[in-house]
């Protein structure tokens, strides 16, 4: 099971620093689902996933919805 | 309603913000005497620390909140501590929820004040935003009243942009000055941090006699531990405060920590006088005048020592290991 959750509606740092959020909080093994709604946010989170070695699959659903799916 | 008059001598007060200094009731001036070895050269400190929150920041937090209308948000600010704490309390006596957006990087004092009054505070890394390269939480406070799911519930004084932050000067700290040094004022000191201060205080100033000289001091370099200070030279102009007017300022004057520090441990050891590392900053470059020139001036002293406990302990203790190293340690 997938679980996501829609950041859309924060701007960057705030998306940043819910997603770190989500992300310390993941249990070996679990995979999320980040909705991020602009640009900054999407290149603050990625570049937060890099450093930590994790490598997300991305998806533009439209011009404001962008989706990054990763596990640790 | 008429405006109820204060009697500052008997002082005996219905609310905290009546102690806020003000032209009838301003912050002292003291001379600093014994590290100031050119007596043709004047220097008063300002003292801000006795404001009732305990720095320069009050008059602002005041006046910026009395003209919001707040409604059933929350205030939220960046702050390095002086204006959160100023803010908070403020808020409190009107019954107002704050949140707090600091760098990681102040004294742990500060942070225990913020709690200890109640205030959400939030810990910011420098690096945390794009948009706000060194200053993760001007970053955050930005968001949460940009963001789409945030931005009804939170409304921002935004020192750095409000007009109030250098009218709280210009009407205040400004006149006090003139009036208590009896226009004989020559040099106006103070540090750029949102630049309230040096902007409303340097335009009163030069509105009375435009041959006073307005020096800003700021950080050498911008890794810095002056908290509350800023690094203006260099500063890509869309980070610089929108409220900054060069103007009135003469000269720009960059101190490093060391000197920073060194100067108020000794301003304290020798005049008794117990300031924050700002102040250090500020009276050093304000003794660097005093070596070659006459004349009286009048340097801000933003806030006091004890905040900065955790700070001054760091110095002290490289100053203890350079006096064990040197055999100057008679301790048994």
């Amino acid at each position: 099971m997938i679980t996501e959750y829609d950041l859309s509606g924060f701007i960057c740092p705030l998306s940043k620093v819910k997603a770190t959020e989500v992300i310390n909080n993941l249990d070996e093994g679990e995979t999320v689902r980040i909705i991020l709604g602009d640009r900054d946010s999407l290149k603050s989170v990625v570049q937060e996933l890099k450093t930590r070695d994790m490598k997300p699959d991305f998806k533009q659903e439209n011009e404001s919805r962008f989706a990054l799916t990763f596990s640790k | 309603m008429t405006k109820q008059k204060l009697n500052h001598k008997l002082r005996v007060y219905s609310d905290i913000t009546q102690l806020i200094a003000s032209p009838e009731n301003p912050t002292p001036l003291v001379r600093v005497n014994k590290i100031n070895p050119n007596k043709d050269f004047q220097i008063y400190l300002k003292l801000e620390r006795y404001n009732p929150f305990g720095s320069v920041k009050d008059r602002i937090a005041h006046e910026m909140l009395k003209a919001m209308e707040v409604g059933d948000r929350t205030v939220v600010e960046p702050s390095s501590g002086n204006t959160g704490i100023a803010l908070t309390c403020i808020a409190n006596a009107l019954g107002i929820p704050v949140e707090i957006a600091v760098p990681e990087k102040i004294p742990e004092e500060k942070k225990v004040m913020l709690r200890f009054l109640g205030a959400k505070l939030t810990e910011a890394d420098d690096a945390l935003c794009p948009l706000f390269p060194t200053e993760g939480a001007r970053g955050i406070v930005n968001a949460l009243i940009k963001s789409p799911a945030t931005k009804d519930r939170y409304i921002s004084p935004n020192q750095y942009e409000n007009e109030l932050n250098v009218q709280a000067h210009y009407r205040g700290t400004g006149p006090e000055i003139w009036q208590q040094t009896q226009g004989k004022v020559n040099y106006f000191f103070a540090g750029f941090g949102t630049c309230g201060t040096i902007t409303g205080v340097g335009r009163y100033l030069k509105e009375q006699n435009p041959a006073i000289k307005i020096i800003g001091v700021e950080p050498a370099s911008s890794n810095h531990k002056l908290p509350g200070m800023k690094r203006i030279t260099g500063l890509a102009e869309e980070f610089i405060p929108k409220i900054l007017d060069y103007s009135v300022i003469d000269e720009t004057i960059g101190v490093a920590d060391e000197d920073a520090y060194g100067t108020a441990i000794d301003l304290a050891r020798r005049d008794g006088i117990p300031v924050g590392p700002t102040t250090g900053a500020i009276l050093y470059a304000a003794l660097r005048y005093a070596e070659s020139r006459p004349g009286l001036a009048v340097v801000i002293s933003p806030d006091d020592a004890f905040k900065y406990a955790s700070f001054y302990k760091d110095v002290l203790e490289r100053e203890a290991e350079a006096s064990r190293r040197e055999g100057n340690d008679y301790r048994i």
